[in-house]
């Protein structure tokens, strides 16, 4: 009854849906699997009313439609269950239930709350949530407050005429089993007031719940898969598909490191409710990967290193001595860079031209007395600008106006020019395209040529294949297994899946 | 040149375009004599908006500037007499130790700075009238011409402020330009989370933005004291708008990061001009200060750069 004829959605840059089909029938459970940037979230944001597509149609019911923004989907009989509550805490659970439907029961712009209690409390019935509709939000937990959000959408039921389509973007993802489990079982009665479609990054929950599951990659739609069609592992080489050429991540450059020097040691280090227990090596020359779904811990080890969050347990080692201690500006002073994921607010400072930036980390070491030496930092700026092939007109354009790739490059040359011998990369090669990619590979290989030690949290898991020695696959916060990653002993990409759901 | 190029000139082309209009309209008003009167008389406003400049620079607000004038004129006139010229030294030493009280307020216990100064300014306010018995206090005009004379004379026709105005210009536009400092402010301005992740410690430069606001404050209002050789803990009152219309006006927005002290020089100027029309234009003393208000409000509108705002509370 909902359906997407070859659906088209452009970027700047980026195709990120292409051609898609979808359809679901009434009653349906359908779920939507694929890697970081295969185009899920897009599609999403296209089917509740967020993004219109640049090309193909919408029909309900066979009759095309067209929503401008998400509150005319909703019209429609589209809701959305967002995976960032879009509750509002401090109201109570009705108010929020009926957030922009008030009037219903508004009389002289006074609300009749008794009648607004009792419509709560049979949406609430809905999904079988027995609390008093008049509570505070913030009190109820996480679980309750998903089912809250399932309620509010349920509201469409009453509102609108047709069917309902309810969007749940990883519903699951701070559940435990047994939450997980009635949610399941909530859904599956709920088919005879909607349809479902299900996004999840934990195949066995999706291959569980969903009737079809669609397979998407790279902005397409790789397979539709009815219920007991595949097994996990199809499934999995569906999403990550493509041949891994060796070529592509240097790997011919990949030389063993030197395990004699280990530069960066954290023990037993960990954070309540973020990461526990880790304890790893970092040697010189080495690329050690952290692999994990989002929130599995990688970014909190990265940060821990850089001293932006403090460990409540455990020691980090720099050289062989504990850093009790540690904030940014002295993790830099002993030799640690770090590029962050977020490269616009983190990684450059708009509005500073190429030598400010690059400079940035090392003022200490352009200056005397305070005094900068700005002729040193130009010099250094044109140095790296050659060496990098840096695209900018010269050392004095602003680094907010560079294309991504050469956004990246200044922030790399930051950190070489430093002397930084422990690199932290977050995503560094997130929305560049292909040649710039290869640049960033090219510089992690020198940067381990030189001795340098990287911890690398990589955008694909080919990406973290083929460039590290060293793989660290964590989930809920802990190390679940460490692989070797020798040129052509390798791990394949479902050994650490195998690791990762 | 494009729209984003020509609103780097606009308060260069604003002050010409107002000097221009009030000398049509008064042509007495572009005597030499008469605009060398006016720069020095703006001085003290110059001195305090120079400071705030670095405050607003760094993408926060410090609100106790006037305050910090009021009470630093009763300070210099109760300690002159028995300080000498150390009571500079006082004052000073005071705006730059209060300023810091503000950064770290704001920086070590997260309160925003436009709270955090006003709480200040109410503190330094309350110290003024405790100190001077809430009366005005007058200056020995011997003592404060044998200390401070220097400041107030004239050589040849220029006004000695001037001078004084100069050279903390320059200085200034050092700190801002050449030094670890002026990089580190602009890093925080433009980009404080790209700072912090480039190992720069935010925080201690916040505070010292605050501390030089509060030192400039503090020079404003020894000066202004020195001027009308006597303090009150409300003498100063009217600074604060002007002072922060002078920043804003000359092009250094409220989120930071872009303008600097020449931006605040030309900001002043501005503010003289306008100034010096009310009363040719017959504007009394008593609306100027709507007027500012008004100038205030489009100063932000034009200058605030939303793209980093994601919701105005």
């Amino acid at each position: 009854m909902y359906e997407l004829r070859a659906v088209e959605k452009k970027f700047p840059g980026v195709h990120a849906l292409k051609s898609v089909d979808f359809k679901i029938a009434r009653g349906e459970i359908v779920g939507l699997v694929g890697e970081n940037g295969a185009g899920k979230s897009t599609l999403m944001k296209v089917i509740y009313g967020a993004y219109q597509p640049d090309g193909g149609q919408i029909l309900i019911d066979g009759k095309a439609v067209r929503f401008a923004n998400p509150r005319q989907a909703m019209e429609k009989g589209i809701g959305m269950v967002f995976q960032e509550q879009s509750l509002i805490p401090n109201l109570t659970v009705m108010e929020n239930i009926f957030l922009g439907y008030q009037e219903q029961f508004t009389r002289l712009g006074v609300i009749d709350w008794k009648a607004m209690a009792a419509a709560a409390r049979k949406q609430l019935a809905k999904v079988k949530l027995d609390i008093d509709p008049r509570m505070v939000t913030s009190a109820l937990s996480f679980a309750q407050r998903q089912l809250v959000e399932l309620a509010k959408v349920l509201t469409l039921e009453e509102r609108v005429e047709g069917d309902l389509v309810i969007l749940l973007d990883e519903p699951t993802s701070v559940l435990n089993k047994e939450e997980v489990a009635l949610l399941f079982k909530l859904v599956r009665e709920l088919t005879s007031r909607a349809s479902f479609i299900f996004v999840s990054h934990r195949m066995d929950e999706v291959m569980d719940l969903s009737d079809r599951i669609y397979v998407m990659k790279d902005g397409q739609v790789m397979d539709v898969l009815a219920r007991g069609q595949a097994e996990a592992p199809e499934i999995q080489r569906k999403m990550v598909g493509r041949d891994i050429d060796r070529e592509y991540y240097r790997e011919q450059k990949q030389v063993p490191y030197d395990a004699d020097k280990v530069l960066l040691e954290l023990s037993g280090v960990g954070i309540s409710g973020r990461i526990e227990d880790i304890s790893l090596k970092l040697h010189a020359g080495e690329v050690l990967c952290l692999v994990g779904t989002e929130g599995s811990g990688r970014e909190a080890i990265l940060r821990t290193i850089f001293g932006m969050v403090q460990p409540a347990e455990g020691e980090v080692r720099i050289d062989g001595a504990v850093q009790p201690r540690l904030t940014p500006g002295s993790a830099v002073a002993r030799g640690v860079g770090y590029v962050p994921r977020e490269r616009k607010i983190e990684g450059i400072v708009s509005g500073m031209n190429v030598y400010e930036n690059m400079t940035l980390s090392q003022l200490g070491r352009y200056s005397s007395w305070g005094v900068l030496a700005v002729g040193r930092e130009k010099a250094l700026a044109r140095d790296w600008i050659a060496k990098l092939k840096i695209k900018a007109h010269s050392e004095y354009a602003d680094c907010g106006n560079l294309s991504g790739g050469n956004q990246q490059k200044v922030v790399l040359a930051k950190w070489r020019s430093g002397g930084s011998r422990i690199v932290l990369l977050d995503h560094p090669t997130r929305g560049l395209d292909i040649g710039a990619k290869e640049d960033v590979y090219d510089m992690i290989r020198e940067m381990s040529a030189d001795g340098v030690g990287v911890v690398l949290v990589a955008d694909t898991l080919e990406e973290a294949i083929g460039l590290s020695h060293t793989i660290v696959v964590l989930k809920d916060g802990a190390i679940q297994h460490v692989f070797d990653c020798r040129p052509g002993a390798k791990p394949s990409l479902f050994d650490l899946l195998h690791h990762m759901i | 040149m494009n729209l984003q190029q020509i609103r780097q000139y606009m308060p260069w082309i604003a002050l010409v375009v107002l000097v221009a209009l009030v000398g049509i309209a008064n042509p007495g008003f572009l005597r030499p004599a008469n605009l060398l009167g006016l720069a020095g008389d703006i001085v003290p406003l110059f001195i305090m908006a120079l400071g705030l400049t670095f405050a607003i620079y760094i993408g926060g607000i410090d609100l106790s500037v006037q305050s910090m004038a009021n009470m630093i004129t009763v300070v210099a006139s109760v300690y002159l007499a028995s300080l000498g010229g150390w009571v500079a030294v006082l004052c000073v030493g005071a705006g730059f130790a209060l300023g810091m009280l503000s950064g770290f307020v704001t920086t070590r216990l997260f309160v925003p700075s436009f709270i955090s100064t006003l709480a200040v300014g109410g503190i330094c306010f309350s110290i003024a009238q405790w100190l001077s018995g809430n009366r005005a206090l007058n200056m020995d005009a011997e003592q404060r011409n044998a200390v401070f004379g220097w400041m107030i004379g004239r050589t040849g026709i220029i006004p000695n402020e001037l001078f004084i105005a100069g050279a903390l210009l320059a200085i200034c536009l050092f700190i801002e330009r050449r030094t670890t400092l002026g990089r580190a402010f602009k890093a925080v301005g433009a980009g404080e989370l790209a700072a912090r992740a480039s190992g720069i410690n935010v925080a201690r430069y916040k505070i010292l933005a605050f501390a030089i606001s509060g030192a400039l404050a503090a020079i404003a209002g020894l000066m202004f004291s020195v001027k009308l050789s006597g303090g009150a803990p409300t003498i100063a009152n009217g600074f604060l708008l002007p002072a922060i219309v002078a920043v804003l006006v000359g092009g250094t927005p409220l989120t930071g990061g872009v303008g600097g002290v020449l931006n605040t020089m030309i900001g002043t100027l501005i503010v003289a001009v306008i100034r010096a029309s009310m009363l040719y234009f017959g504007i009394e003393a008593t609306q100027q200060q709507m007027l500012f208000g008004l100038v205030l409000i489009v100063a932000i509108a034009t200058t605030i750069d939303r793209s980093k705002l994601r919701t105005v509370k």
